[in-house]
């Protein structure tokens, strides 16, 4: 009993963690620039790639994971120029910005598989070796995940609740012209968004490579999962789906306990339509759309 | 008198293909404040956007304190002091009022003034620092428009322009609201005001507009013609 | 914006009001195009060049038929490529395993697809926009994952091989050069066409359009989302589900690559580009896109990047698509015929 209870424990932190790494950027935004960026899942590949390379060239790990993080930052910032902002004011945006970050989603991926190949590699963990915490044995890049994430979340938390910056992305999210009428640079606190959520979609991919195979097509699952959390957290806010993580990571974590593996991706799925035919706002979401 | 503080030169501007303003000429600051008005949907509201930079004019100028700011960013308008209070007191509604009054501080002019500003919204709108730490959504209309309003204050502006202020807003509210604006009027900061109550706009304004198929149809200067509610009635519905 | 989630998708330069241009005109422009595609197998000899017209065809239908419910509709349908799929495994399931007649298959290919459509329906009824996008983006992904997890069945990521393939009396289908099965797919996007353009030029059509460009006002005229939703959502379904079925016919297996990002990127990209609410943009974008991508068959692993890269330019520049694009030229040569006339 008390190893089912630390079975399901750890692994719905763990799944949790992930998922709400994964679902954060995604969820940032949509709520500030009211698209969805498709290419979120690949920008995880592209984040855990250029750890890699940067790991490959003679930097050390503590080194090339916060560069291959910023790095990613300004590849989100380009990508927000290049395929977002010449469509903003369109009447079909939402559709269009589906197809463009498709589209520079599939150009990221197949670039990473000409410059990388397709051989699978492996980034080193976030910290090496194993521990057993309540009879289950655990890895503990696994556990520097679970730390790590909500250190990470609250440091967005602070970011946009106690600083002007983080206010102005919170006004940009609610009213692009009243926004415009105190003098905010909107473009460019859209590109921030971009740029923090492909960030933040970097540290997911450093997340992954560390205990899994990397591909160049890594990033597809990763991305469904992320959808998957933030129209379950409802798409109005970024809280929302951080919440929508953990409890999809512990609920994931029974199933594989109760029912197996075999069962679970189902049983996740039936529940999240049946959710969404009673509450189609996702289960955590309030009325409008806004950064909190 | 003084030169005008804003004069609009020659504007003509739209959405796509549909023109709204056609070549439209008018001043203020001369005569002290400048109230619009007209019947809804032929141009105030574009007017303002035009002229706080949300919307690009296809031709003509809008001289600002001697500079030509057509076509410029709404960010660098709001620098110049040029602040415009959008129709609808919508803001933003899951924000504090503290922090609308601190992102009315955001443009770096206003920064070394939120102090200052803060203690005059504050002295204005008592009301406001009352609930400081509400969310604008759970305000009434009228405390709406006062953080709308408060907010532009707080961008330290040396024109101030109000899109409907009282739009929808019970009979005691409104006067309460017309005494604060006049208020902030008299405190050196010029008004433009888009309003439909013509009892609130001929208080508060010496210079009127009527803005029709999107040109002035009508300028009333003071002492040119006496301003009856009588007259403006028959303006809007006369011919 | 918190508008933005606009569920309409104008296109000022498209007329998409039926009747707009004279049946007489488009039935002519029908029948000289299907000549020339039907002449097309007597020019090009090689089995490969059939093949990919066999594939333009199939996407053509999968994508026109996307078109009815994106671009008329309005309704953000992203489990589209899912019912093509459901097409492929009922084919692939019915001739496998009950052993039913393939043409039989072919056919309730499209009907399941048809019931799975109406049973998508029912959780977006009352949903707008991005959360149409999203649920049934979930249904797309539950279809997979039930594909896959009932693996004793469908194979699960295997896939299913040795799929029954279509007959036509004695003929050899195998050894024909791929004639039959050419005919039998532009057949079906023949009947596809005429059901799509049918259906917007008819009443039905014009509600539809109706609803999706303003909704309270056709609630206003007494007109039923609901039921408006639904047939268009099942219209669109049932020759994606048969094409679908051709697939898996044509192909002779079904795999779970069907339900996968990158198949949904190129059709979407077929109907965006295209134009949407034009049915033909969408023909023609898919014939565009798919001649382009084996034109460039030798840039390997540049190719996928280089259509990516196409789309993303279409996008920004012509927002209504190839069809906007094929308008601004022709209207720029029709400005320089006047001048130098």
């Amino acid at each position: 009993m008390s190893s089912a209870f630390a079975d399901i424990a750890f692994g719905g932190l763990f799944q949790g963690s992930l998922y709400a790494m994964m679902a954060v950027g995604l969820a940032l935004v949509w709520t500030t620039i009211g698209v969805f960026n498709f290419s979120h899942g690949v920008l995880m590949m592209l984040g855990a790639y250029v750890a890699w390379q940067l790991i490959e060239i003679g930097l050390p790990a503590w080194a090339a994971f916060p560069l291959a993080i910023v790095a990613m930052g300004g590849v989100g910032w380009l990508l927000q120029a290049s395929v977002v902002r010449p469509l903003i004011g369109r009447p079909n945006i939402v559709l269009v910005v589906v197809i463009t970050t498709l589209a520079a989603g599939s150009l990221i991926e197949n670039g990473a598989l000409t410059v990388w190949g397709p051989r699978s590699k492996q980034l080193p963990s976030l910290i090496a070796g194993n521990t057993t915490i309540g009879g289950v044995g655990v890895s503990l890049h696994q556990i520097a995940i679970i730390v790590i994430t909500p250190v990470i979340l609250g440091a967005l938390w602070l970011f946009l609740n106690r600083t002007r910056l983080g206010l102005a992305m919170r006004a940009v999210a609610q009213n692009e012209d009243a926004s415009h009428l105190v003098g905010l640079n909107v473009t460019a606190l859209y590109g921030l968004a971009f740029g923090i959520a492909a960030s933040l979609a970097g540290l997911a991919g450093i997340f992954i490579g560390g205990y899994r195979f990397m591909s160049p097509v890594m990033g597809s699952d990763p991305l469904l999962k992320a959808l998957i959390v933030v129209v379950f957290g409802g798409i109005s806010s970024v809280s929302g789906p951080i919440f929508a993580a953990y409890l999809i990571g512990f609920f994931e974590a029974a199933c594989n306990y109760y029912f197996g593996l075999y069962w679970t991706p189902t049983l996740l799925f039936a529940v999240l339509i049946l959710i969404l035919m009673v509450r189609p706002e996702g289960i955590f979401a309030s009325r409008s759309r806004g950064l909190a | 008198m003084s030169n005008p503080i804003l004069s609009i030169e020659g504007v003509t501007a739209g959405y796509g293909r549909v023109t709204v303003l056609r070549d439209i000429t008018l001043e203020a600051g001369r005569f002290g404040n400048v109230g619009l008005f007209g019947p809804n949907g032929h141009g105030k509201t574009t007017l303002l956007r035009v002229v706080s930079g949300l919307l690009k004019p296809q031709s003509g100028r809008v001289v600002f304190d001697g500079v030509d700011i057509a076509g410029e960013s709404a960010r660098s308008i709001v620098a110049r002091g040029l602040i415009h209070v959008p129709q609808g007191n919508r803001l933003f509604p899951d924000l504090s009022i503290g922090d609308c009054m601190a992102l009315g501080a955001f443009s770096p002019h206003a920064r070394p003034h939120e102090e200052e500003n803060r203690e005059k919204v504050v002295k204005l709108f008592p009301k406001l620092a009352e609930r400081w730490r509400q969310k604008v959504r759970t305000l009434s209309g009228g405390e709406r428009q006062m953080v709308s309003i408060g907010t532009a204050l707080m961008s330290h502006p040396r024109l101030l322009i109000l899109d409907e202020p009282t739009l929808g807003l019970a009979p005691k509210i409104k006067d309460e609201l017309c005494a604060s604006v006049l208020e902030i009027s008299r405190g050196g900061v010029p008004l433009i005001v888009v309003e439909q109550d013509i009892e609130f706009l001929l208080e508060l304004s010496q210079q009127l507009y009527l803005i029709d198929h999107g040109a002035v149809s009508t300028e009333i200067k003071p002492g040119e013609k006496s301003l009856g509610h009588e007259e403006i009635m028959s303006m809007y519905f006369g011919h | 914006m918190t508008d933005a989630v606009a569920p309409a998708i104008p296109t000022r330069a498209v007329p998409v009001s039926p009747g707009r241009t004279p049946w007489k005109h488009e039935a002519i422009g029908f029948a000289i195009a299907l000549l020339v595609l039907a002449l097309l197998p007597l020019f090009i000899g090689d089995t490969y060049s059939r093949h990919v017209l066999i594939m333009v065809f199939i996407y053509a239908v999968v994508a026109s038929n996307w078109d009815l419910s994106l671009g008329y509709g309005g309704v953000f349908n992203f489990g589209h490529l899912a019912l093509f799929g459901i097409g492929v495994y009922a084919y692939s399931l019915l001739t496998k395993l009950v052993g039913l007649d393939p043409w039989l298959a072919l056919f309730a290919g499209g009907v399941i697809a048809t019931v799975a459509a109406v049973l998508v329906t029912i959780p977006i009824l009352r949903l707008k926009g991005i959360y149409i996008i999203l649920v049934t983006f979930g249904f797309a992904q539950l279809v997979m994952q039930i594909v896959i997890s009932q693996s004793a069945i469908t194979g699960g990521t295997q896939g299913l091989v040795r799929v029954p393939g279509l007959y036509w009396f004695d003929h050899n289908m195998i050894r024909d050069g791929k004639f039959a099965y050419f005919y039998i797919a532009l057949g079906l996007l023949v009947a596809s066409t005429i059901f799509l353009r049918v259906f917007v030029r008819s009443r039905l059509g014009a509600g539809v359009v109706a609803l999706r460009d303003n909704e309270e006002y056709a609630i206003s005229r007494g007109m039923s989302l609901v039921r408006q939703r639904m047939i268009t959502l099942a219209a669109s379904a049932f020759f994606t589900g048969m094409a679908g079925a051709f697939y898996a016919a044509y192909q002779r297996n079904a795999s779970v690559d069907v339900f996968g990002m990158s198949l949904a990127t190129i059709i979407l990209s077929m109907v965006l580009l295209g134009g949407a609410s034009t049915i033909y943009g969408a023909i023609i974008a898919s014939f565009v896109l798919t001649v382009f991508g084996e034109a460039m068959a030798d840039f390997g692993a540049w190719r996928p990047m280089i259509t990516a890269l196409l789309i993303i330019v279409v996008m920004l520049v012509y927002p209504s698509g190839l069809v906007g694009m094929i308008r601004a030229g022709w209207g720029a040569i029709a400005v320089r015929m006047k001048r130098t006339a």
